[in-house]
């Protein structure tokens, strides 16, 4: 899916006055960070271009090809690291390729406008104003916001009207979300109002017009189900192998996204067995049932791809004894397809604001990651089943 | 010359390592990029920063190419010079030269090389500088802004050579009868080390190159856990902090204490003790002002977390302007 043709982009790479283009040398030195930020500028289109950016690697600063440039694919490979590190939120949407442009090889990022801005990286919105880059102001995060309106946008940033700002929790807000979102500096010169930095962290709909968002709910929402009413998590601890089984142990678990995942990973952890073996062997041997890092990633991957609309069905997790089931409503979403579910690269995004928040509070260390890191720690204990409402993963226990 | 700031007190137990691993990644999280160095043969800052199954991978039974040790080996050994030494990247701009709990076993050959340094001796250059070479070298590799290293604490021949080293010395000490103690020691010892180096350097061969010039210059001293209520000082503690000052620049500076009032300059931060995030930045593996909700640092914790951000921070702006480290753009 190349936008821009060969012509296009000689032309794009030769003008230095443009402020669609960014020319580096090379991707060495801290040119991976300033291309970061560049690609975090073109995702936010302040000019509202409403047509991608580019950034040209192995480009000389007067707009000539450097000689002797060779594009690597382990060079493609770290440029498309950029949108799943985690380190641009929401992740935004790019496409890293080699294009041969006035006969030199050159790496090329695509980036598109985000339909949610404000896009940050690094807890910093950067923009461009004309062919130089910087942070947002104020002003300029307004018009990143007020563009958010007036589109379709995902599910996760829509408002929920007749809900109030008296909805969400301020403390929560100020002293937990904004810092862990919002880099230190910007914080401190910070002159916003509590309106404009709800919506600047899109948990209202803007500030003029405060009306909660679902992220607002689902991140610093007092009840988050009593507005969406799927927003909840269900845990039952079976004593058997099905559902006719008695109940040994159950818990309906409300709160944001944060709290459920908290209790929930607590609840799983309670449950887990660990047995120690010592007595015949010489260094002590621990061991858990199931290993806990991956129960951690499938958990936090059905809060962030699970659907939060039309839905009344919460996360349900049934422990069994012979396997635990996580079925999370919402089938597979975009380019994910039944076909293709869990193979490596293919992600998507039902919920990319939500995705940065729990990026921002620690939840998510990278993207795309969490299904190869449970397959690594489980191999074929681990099976999803994928149709088009629904989302199982069901994780065998030992056979041993 | 890249500026390396060696944390060093021969009072253990003051929280040197942390501040070292803190310090690191403050640098780092404020655009340097930073080469921290372990010559502390406990390893403690190694321990810190890694998780146990990559120290598995670091420390196997036998060779260990891939730490400090490795670097030092061919030399000890009598089969060559230093080597390379490998960087253990810990972020994108935090490089780590790993630690070695072998690293014990060279102090004696490098207490009988000091004194021969006075005679000119190339091998003796060769080893007192080995620590210097491999820093300079990796700092080179890793385009290093600043390099940090972690000694243990106390008066050896190990030290001594770290030293010999690094440019400047910060003094991480507690408010207690022992880091008193200790700074008296230290400071006619680090005296006595310069002025020897210094007269040694004469003797060096030219063959050898580029030496290292033992600066070993006193940044000042970071307070360091203070136990504070209602922020102020208890008075067991206050009594050992007003000493402080005094006995700092006696036995560091050699000066006269003189008229003592107001703020002492030679205190670059006083660090708190942060209670609850440690633990909680041990298992998560990262620095306590890094820590976010899913690591268990929610609400309350969170103001803790910024204030440890502010704190950190001040320090490592204030060592940066003391030592003369660029600023990054």
């Amino acid at each position: 899916m190349s936008y821009f043709s060969d012509a296009q982009l000689e032309v794009m790479m030769a003008d230095l006055e443009s402020d669609r283009a960014e020319r580096k040398q090379s991707f060495q030195g801290d040119s991976p960070q300033k291309v970061r930020e560049a690609v975090c500028a073109f995702a936010n289109d302040l000019a509202g271009h409403n047509a991608p950016g580019v950034v040209l690697i192995g480009v000389h600063d007067k707009g000539t090809p450097m000689p002797g440039f060779a594009v690597t694919d382990e060079l493609l490979r770290s440029l498309a690291d950029i949108k799943t590190d985690g380190n641009i939120v929401p992740p935004p949407t790019l496409l890293a390729e080699k294009r041969v442009l006035s006969d030199a090889e050159i790496a090329v990022i695509t980036v598109w406008p985000c339909d949610t801005p404000p896009v940050r990286y690094k807890g910093r919105v950067h923009v461009r104003w004309g062919p130089r880059r910087g942070l947002a102001t104020a002003q300029d995060e307004r018009i990143l916001n007020e563009r958010r309106r007036h589109r379709d946008r995902p599910f996760d940033v829509q408002p929920i009207h007749d809900a109030e700002l008296i909805e969400l929790d301020r403390l929560r807000f100020e002293q937990e979300y904004l810092p862990a979102l919002v880099a230190r500096d910007v914080l401190e010169a910070n002159e916003r109002s509590y309106e404009q930095k709800l919506a600047a962290t899109k948990m209202v709909l803007n500030d003029s017009e405060p009306v909660p968002t679902v992220l607002g709910f689902l991140v610093i929402g007092k009840s988050p189900a009593d507005w969406l009413p799927g927003a909840y998590t269900q845990f039952l601890r079976l004593a058997g192998n099905d559902l006719t089984a008695p109940v040994s142990d159950e818990e309906a678990i409300h709160g944001t996204v944060a709290d459920q995942i908290r209790r929930l990973e607590e609840k799983l952890a309670a449950h887990n067995q660990r047995g120690v073996r010592f007595s015949d062997v010489d260094t002590e041997d621990r061991r858990e049932a199931y290993p806990l890092e991956a129960l951690r990633q499938l958990v936090r991957n059905a809060f962030m791809h699970r659907s939060y609309e039309v839905t009344n069905t919460p996360v349900r997790v049934y422990w069994f004894d012979d396997c635990i089931e996580i079925h999370n409503p919402g089938g597979p979403f975009g380019s994910v397809t039944p076909e293709n579910f869990g193979q490596p690269g293919i992600t998507d995004y039902r919920n990319p604001n939500l995705a940065e928040a729990l990026r921002a509070l620690g939840y998510v260390q990278r993207f795309g990651a969490g299904i190869a890191i449970a397959r690594k720690a489980l191999g074929q204990r681990l099976r999803f089943e994928v149709q088009p409402g629904v989302v199982a993963a069901i994780i065998q226990g030992e056979t041993s | 010359m890249t500026p390396r700031i060696a944390f060093f007190n021969n009072k253990g137990g003051v929280g040197k390592t942390s501040l070292v691993y803190h310090c690191a990644f403050m640098f780092a999280e404020q655009g340097q990029r930073v080469l921290a160095v372990d010559l502390d043969p406990q390893s403690n800052l190694s321990i810190m920063a890694l998780d146990e199954s990559r120290l598995e991978a670091l420390w196997p039974d036998n060779d260990h190419p891939l730490t400090i040790n490795g670097a030092l080996a061919p030399l000890f050994e009598g089969t060559g010079d230093v080597r390379a030494a490998h960087i253990e990247p810990l972020s994108s701009r935090l490089g780590l030269l790993v630690g070695d709990l072998a690293l014990s076993r060279i102090e004696d050959d490098l207490s009988i090389q000091w004194p021969r340094c006075l005679e000119g001796d190339t091998r003796a250059f060769r080893v007192t500088t080995a620590f210097w070479r491999i820093i300079e070298e990796a700092a080179r590799r890793h385009q290093a802004g600043l390099v940090l290293v972690d000694v243990g604490p106390n008066l050896g021949a190990i030290n001594r050579s770290a030293l010999v080293a690094s440019s400047h010395v910060v003094m991480p000490v507690a408010p207690d009868l022992f880091s008193l103690q200790g700074l008296k020691n230290l400071g006619p010892t680090l005296r006595k080390w310069r002025g020897t180096w210094a007269s040694a350097l004469p003797q060096a061969p030219n063959a050898l190159g580029a030496m290292p010039q033992g600066e070993m210059s006193p940044v000042g001293y970071v307070l360091m856990q203070h136990a504070e209520r209602l922020g102020r000082p208890t008075k067991a503690y206050a009594k050992w902090q007003k000493r402080l000052p005094i006995t700092y620049r006696e036995s560091v500076l050699d000066v006269d204490s003189g008229d003592l009032t107001g703020a002492d300059d030679n205190q670059i931060q006083r660090i708190k003790h942060y209670r609850s995030l440690m633990p909680m930045a041990m298992e998560a593996r990262k620095p306590m002002f890094s820590l976010r909700s899913a690591d268990g640092a929610i609400g309350a914790h969170q103001a803790n977390v910024q204030q440890c951000y502010d704190d950190f921070s001040a320090l490592v702006t204030a060592i940066a302007n003391r030592t003369g480290i660029k600023e990054v753009a």
